[in-house]
């Protein structure tokens, strides 16, 4: 809630680049094997090649799912979508945020409506709110789950944003601009927005995270992506009945959404200056 | 606020294509049954008056009627009880994990115990309930056989043992914890640049004494606004885990009533579990206001 801590509002130092590298590498490692999974699979996803929870070995190196299809082709196919997905979110809640932020510090009407939408908002868990918005669409599948995620994500982060550029707008800068007669377009995108990077960065990083974990939510709901698509959460779902068949079927798909989950995190952890991380902890 | 939210939530569920009246229609039923049934519902009404009809009424514990005919607060008397015990469990667990853990770490800054907690607790946030779920059921109950991996519910519509409560609660517990001990840390490390505390470490206190007596009371906050936010996330991560265990809670009805396009009913979960979550704010601004007027 108090997201006024931003001491340092120019860019921050740098640091060095093996620092910053080691946190990024897992999660840069796994987005390629994801996106690149399709190719590398063995078999087409919607195709039996053995029977159904057969265990791991033979044709399937991790055995087969409900249907008896090759666990291993489906967890290759199913990253990239979600991956995809998250991305989408993130890069245009962030964007919106930040154009919202960066107004709503110098208009206070604007910013006292964000305020509320916000207060509003954190009234209502994610999870109704998936399955109420994405139910409003059905047939909506992934775009519907990424418009939700939108709408539901934006609120928070535009207050993170415009509690960091809070302090921007009562310094000499700002006043001496508001005085040589400037519009508020130009303040907030000539004169405070290029002192956030760091804010929107570590915004970035979590919006990210965040994604993920409502996608995948709403996959496991089976909200969003519709069977015979091969998606990480909704494997889970489907193949939670054989847990005790082949145990593969649901473990792999979840270890790869919590090592997308832990690695995605990390890395938008060690990218964000201390400063900036420290405002976007709501 | 609660109105706002509960008029968008209405209005959402009205925006939907087809409505209660055929959604719970009967197969082979004609176009007239599900217009009479729609008049019965009284659905052929004006969105506003039938919102109104319901807003004046929740004050006097009335929730309305389902579209199947039956009250709203009975659905709900079986399954909420049960979610709430879900949903407190792990609260009460998630404020005492990440207080112990952050104040464990702010003992030595830097430290081993620090950089260990910082790197657990920032990975386990990113974690969905479902996937902690799904790793608990392989370790405790696949693996070592500890647990009962599904919830047997008793005759009077509670889990029939505590320990099907067990993992519920630490998936729910789990990722919200690594949350807020990272909150509880950050709030110990804005207070220890404080001067008073600054003062106690020169004149050679104790780091406990210090910890618990000068750089808690003022963290108190930002550490009960930040575990207060985690109700809702809370809530909605026990809908989710209910399906996975099979536990007997508003997660069901939940999936039902979505199903059924039953407005009645999914506004009266919200309403719930929204004035639950207004009242974990309100804690929340009470104990800053209380710490705030304490120090002048």
């Amino acid at each position: 809630m108090t997201a006024t801590a931003v001491r340092r509002p120019a860019a921050p130092a740098r640091r060095s680049r093996p620092r910053i590298l080691a946190p990024i590498a897992p999660a840069a490692l796994l987005v390629l094997v994801a996106v690149t999974g399709p190719l590398l699979a063995a078999h087409p996803l919607d195709k039996p090649v053995t029977e159904p929870y057969a265990e791991a070995g033979g044709a399937a190196l991790l055995g087969g799912d409900q249907l008896g299809r090759d666990v291993l082709s489906r967890l290759l196919h199913g990253g990239s979508a979600l991956i995809g997905n998250a991305l989408i979110v993130a890069v245009t809640i962030t964007l919106l945020a930040t154009l919202l932020g960066c107004f709503a510090v110098l208009s206070p009407r604007l910013g006292r409506l964000v305020e509320r939408i916000a207060d509003t908002a954190i009234l209502l868990p994610p999870v109704l709110g998936i399955m109420l918005l994405a139910l409003a669409w059905p047939g909506g599948g992934r775009l519907a789950i990424t418009v939700v995620a939108i709408f539901l994500g934006t609120p928070y982060a535009v207050r993170i944003v415009a509690g960091a550029a809070a302090p921007l707008a009562t310094t000499g800068f700002i006043e001496a601009a508001t005085a040589s007669g400037e519009r508020i377009g130009h303040l907030a995108l000539r004169e405070i927005l290029p002192n956030l990077r760091a804010t929107v960065l570590a915004l970035f990083g979590l919006r990210f995270v965040d994604a993920v974990y409502v996608i995948s939510m709403a996959g496991f709901l089976q909200l969003g992506p519709q069977p015979p698509e091969a998606d990480w959460a909704l494997m889970i779902r489907e193949n939670g009945a054989g847990i005790l068949l082949n145990p593969w079927a649901v473990v792999a798909p979840g270890l790869a959404i919590g090592l997308l989950a832990i690695s995605v995190n990390l890395a938008a952890n060690a990218l964000a200056p201390a400063t900036a991380r420290r405002a976007a902890l709501r | 606020m609660l109105l706002v939210l509960l008029a968008v939530v209405f209005a959402a569920i009205e925006l939907l294509p087809g409505d209660a009246a055929s959604a719970t229609s009967e197969r082979g039923e004609g176009a007239a049954g599900v217009a009479a049934r729609r008049h019965l519902l009284g659905l052929d009404r004006p969105v506003w008056e039938r919102f109104w009809d319901w807003i004046t009424a929740l004050p006097t514990g009335d929730l309305g009627t389902s579209a199947r005919g039956e009250r709203v607060t009975d659905l709900l008397a079986d399954p909420l009880p049960n979610t709430v015990l879900l949903g407190a469990t792990a609260f009460v667990l998630t404020a005492l994990g990440a207080l112990a853990l952050g104040l464990w770490a702010a003992a030595r800054p830097r430290g081993t115990v620090d950089r260990i907690v910082d790197l657990t607790s920032t990975a386990a946030f990113a974690l969905p309930e479902f996937v902690v779920s799904v790793g608990l059921l392989l370790a405790l109950s696949l693996w070592t056989g500890w647990l009962p991996a599904a919830t047997v519910t008793s005759a009077d519509g509670s889990p029939a043992s505590w320990s099907m409560l067990v993992m519920p609660v630490l998936a729910l517990t789990i990722p919200q914890t690594g949350w807020n001990t990272r909150i509880v840390r950050a709030a110990l490390a804005d207070q220890a640049s404080t001067p008073h505390v600054e003062a106690a470490h020169l004149d050679g206190l104790p780091t406990r004494r210090i910890l618990l007596r000068h750089a808690l009371p003022g963290a108190w906050p930002a550490i009960a606004t930040g575990v207060a936010t985690a109700t809702g996330p809370l809530l909605g991560g026990a809908v989710v885990v209910e399906t996975l265990f099979n536990y007997p809670g508003i997660g069901a009805v939940l999936a039902g009533a979505v199903a059924d396009r039953d407005t009645p009913v999914i506004a009266g979960v919200v309403a719930c579990a929204a004035a639950l979550i207004t009242v974990v704010l309100l804690l929340a601004d009470l104990v800053r206001a209380r710490t705030l007027g304490a120090r002048p």
